[in-house]
């Protein structure tokens, strides 16, 4: 299969979740849903269901502003407006952890506004390092068996759970090599490179992986295209067509991201060796570097520079998703020490119901006029 | 040989032509994108300048309707554009206020006029001309009035800067309880000053500061701006046209 032919299968399901959802449904599979971020995907996976990702979809916030003030997170507001209008009717349930403020409140809306999709919450640590913050995690990890056990009648194994990080750590190795080699391709469009991300959400991890690896050796048997203006990407999502459209139109490539869509999410694996629920909970505890997780020393900054640095990145795009209070509290710090490290850095607000872009276009083709 | 920049913007089209260096034409109509604006704009802008079609070696075009424009050889940000027109008219200026129809923009020029830094408004109509033009029309007064009333206020009243609807509404609730017009305009003036002034503290203040774009027309907010600020700002009564005259001058620079 050519590169192209590997790429148009990876648009194929990230284009179409809900078909993929119909085709496991009708396959016999029980789906769970995954809202962001961090949902312990190896948990769900162990226990026979297909984990899918819910991270909302561009579309007009109609039903789920009887349960949520205007200015907030539109990924929540989405991912509720969809389970309101039966989108994700079929779902066995939905886990939502707790690693900001508006997924609580989506939690806590969803209970009532979608009672047909059980709510199973994963209630993470704020202080998640040491045996306290290890013991809390597993606790929640617990509470999500137990939920889970309870809505959809399947049955945990801890035996099992050792198969299913097996999985999601050569997944996340996969992702890894895949991130490195679209950044020696240019000829890649940012289009092309979302899907492949975001298929990963709705699809069983196993059946990812072997895509990723087929296109990673159509890649490495390819020669690289033209080189175009490297940058990199950060925030929560960035995954708008039009928007990703503007980056190609521009001729900008993106080397590098640290989107929580993306990449941020396969940093980390699990240790494979001992109690495999204690090792998750040691996952949770050894990742940092993301706007969400606890971190008084405010290294994502620094990663940001060296990451962008050590790709060539000649600039760094926030793509701030609105009223995304945590990476609010983080652009300050990512914005001076882009500065003081002599890299460029815009903002672009995005939310799940911009259907204009052309501020985003101004923005973004005169920072490429600046990084000219 | 002449160039051109036109800039298509919200609510006016503009255009200039350059040839050697020099201004030789333009012109400025108050219709945006979607109309006739932009074709009248390049059609007086070379009768202005004595010149048909055929003189043009190269045209640009910058504005919100930039891409619209189908007579351009290229398209540039009206960033860049702006920062390239104020370079050429304050070749001193490392700070461009640009206030449109439907947006501010805070731009951060080298000592080369290079683009440095750049911050824009989010999509919110205050501080902004669109906030002048819904004030103006509450207080039934042709906007080109608003700077001559806001000379005559003794207390600028105050005026919210985050919302222009919630402002509205205190506009009339100031004339209701009795407050002088001109104190009404001076604070709708100092509105638009904090909102933009606000933006551009996040870019950082380096003098000489310009202002460009339409609203630079307005002594009242330009006062105000100076005020909050604390620095003289540098104005043309080119300001309206330095998108134009930017998008020209890059016409020139890149056809050598």
């Amino acid at each position: 299969m050519s590169t192209q032919e590997l790429l148009r299968r990876f648009h194929t399901v990230a284009a179409a979740p809900k078909s993929q959802m119909k085709k496991y449904l009708e396959a016999g599979e029980k789906v769970v849903l995954t809202a962001p971020v961090y949902t312990p995907e190896e948990i769900i996976h162990t226990m026979g269901f297909v984990p899918m990702g819910a991270w909302g979809a561009d579309v007009p916030l109609e039903r789920s502003k009887e349960y949520f003030p205007a200015f907030i997170c539109s990924v929540m507001q989405s991912i509720l407006d969809l389970g309101m209008k039966g989108v994700y009717e079929g779902a066995s349930a939905i886990v939502i952890p707790s690693l900001c403020d508006s997924l609580k409140c989506l939690g806590q809306n969803w209970k009532y506004a979608v009672p047909s999709i059980p709510f199973v919450p994963m209630t993470y640590p704020q202080n998640r390092w040491g045996k306290v913050g290890t013991d809390f995690t597993r606790a929640g990890y617990e509470r999500v068996i137990a939920d889970l056990e309870k809505a959809a009648g399947a049955k945990f194994d801890p035996a099992k759970l050792s198969d299913s990080i097996k999985i999601y750590n050569a997944h996340n190795a996969v992702m890894r090599k895949v991130d490195e080699a679209l950044a020696r391709h240019p000829e890649i469009t940012a289009a092309q490179r979302s899907d492949i991300f975001k298929s990963a959400f709705f699809m069983k991890k196993e059946e990812h992986t072997v895509w990723a690896e087929e296109l990673l050796a159509a890649l490495d048997a390819q020669e690289p295209g033209a080189d175009k203006v490297k940058v990199m990407t950060t925030g929560i999502l960035c995954d708008s067509p039009a928007l990703l459209e503007i980056f190609d139109d521009l001729g900008l490539h993106i080397a590098a991201d640290d989107v929580a869509a993306q990449s941020r999410q396969y940093r980390t694996d699990c240790n494979e060796d001992g109690d495999p629920l204690e090792a998750l909970a040691d996952k949770f505890s050894a990742m940092d570097h993301c706007s969400v997780l606890y971190d008084p020393d405010k290294k994502r900054p620094h990663t940001i520079v060296e990451q962008a640095k050590a790709r060539g990145a000649r600039g760094v795009v926030v793509v701030l998703t609105k009223f995304c209070d945590p990476e609010e509290f983080d652009y300050p710090p990512i914005k001076n020490a882009c500065n003081q490290a002599g890299l460029a850095v815009t903002l672009v607000e995005v939310d799940r119901q911009m259907r204009n872009f052309e501020q985003a276009r101004t923005a973004l083709e005169t920072f490429r006029d600046v990084l000219a | 040989m002449h160039f051109a920049g036109i800039d298509v913007g919200s609510t006016t089209s503009k255009c200039v032509l350059v040839q050697d260096g020099e201004m030789i034409g333009s012109a400025l109509v108050d219709m945006g994108i979607g109309t006739a604006g932009p074709e009248r704009a390049y059609s007086e802008a070379l009768a202005a300048a004595g010149a048909v079609p055929e003189d043009v070696a190269c045209c640009v075009a910058t504005g919100y309707g930039r891409s619209s424009w189908k007579g351009a050889d290229q398209t540039i940000s009206e960033l860049t554009a702006h920062g390239l027109g104020n370079h050429f008219l304050f070749p001193d200026a490392r700070t461009v206020i640009d206030i449109g129809g439907q947006d501010a923009k805070v731009i951060e020029l080298d000592a080369n006029g290079r683009m440095a830094n750049f911050v824009m408004n989010d999509k919110c109509a205050a501080g902004t001309g669109r906030f002048l033009e819904v004030m103006a029309n509450v207080l039934r007064i042709p906007i080109g009035e608003l700077e001559v009333l806001a000379a005559q206020a003794e207390q600028a009243a105050p005026i919210s800067s985050t919302c222009t609807v919630f402002a509205e509404s205190e506009v009339i609730s100031q004339l209701a309880s009795g407050t002088p017009v001109p104190d009404v305009v001076a604070g709708i003036c100092a509105s638009v000053a904090s909102r933009v002034a606000a933006l551009a503290k996040r870019v950082g203040i380096k003098e000489q500061v310009c202002m460009s774009g339409g609203v630079a027309q307005n002594g009242g907010v330009r006062r105000a701006l100076e005020q909050t600020l604390g620095v003289p700002i540098a104005w043309s009564s080119q300001a309206q046209l330095a998108g134009a005259l930017g998008a020209a001058l890059h016409a020139c620079h890149k056809s050598h």
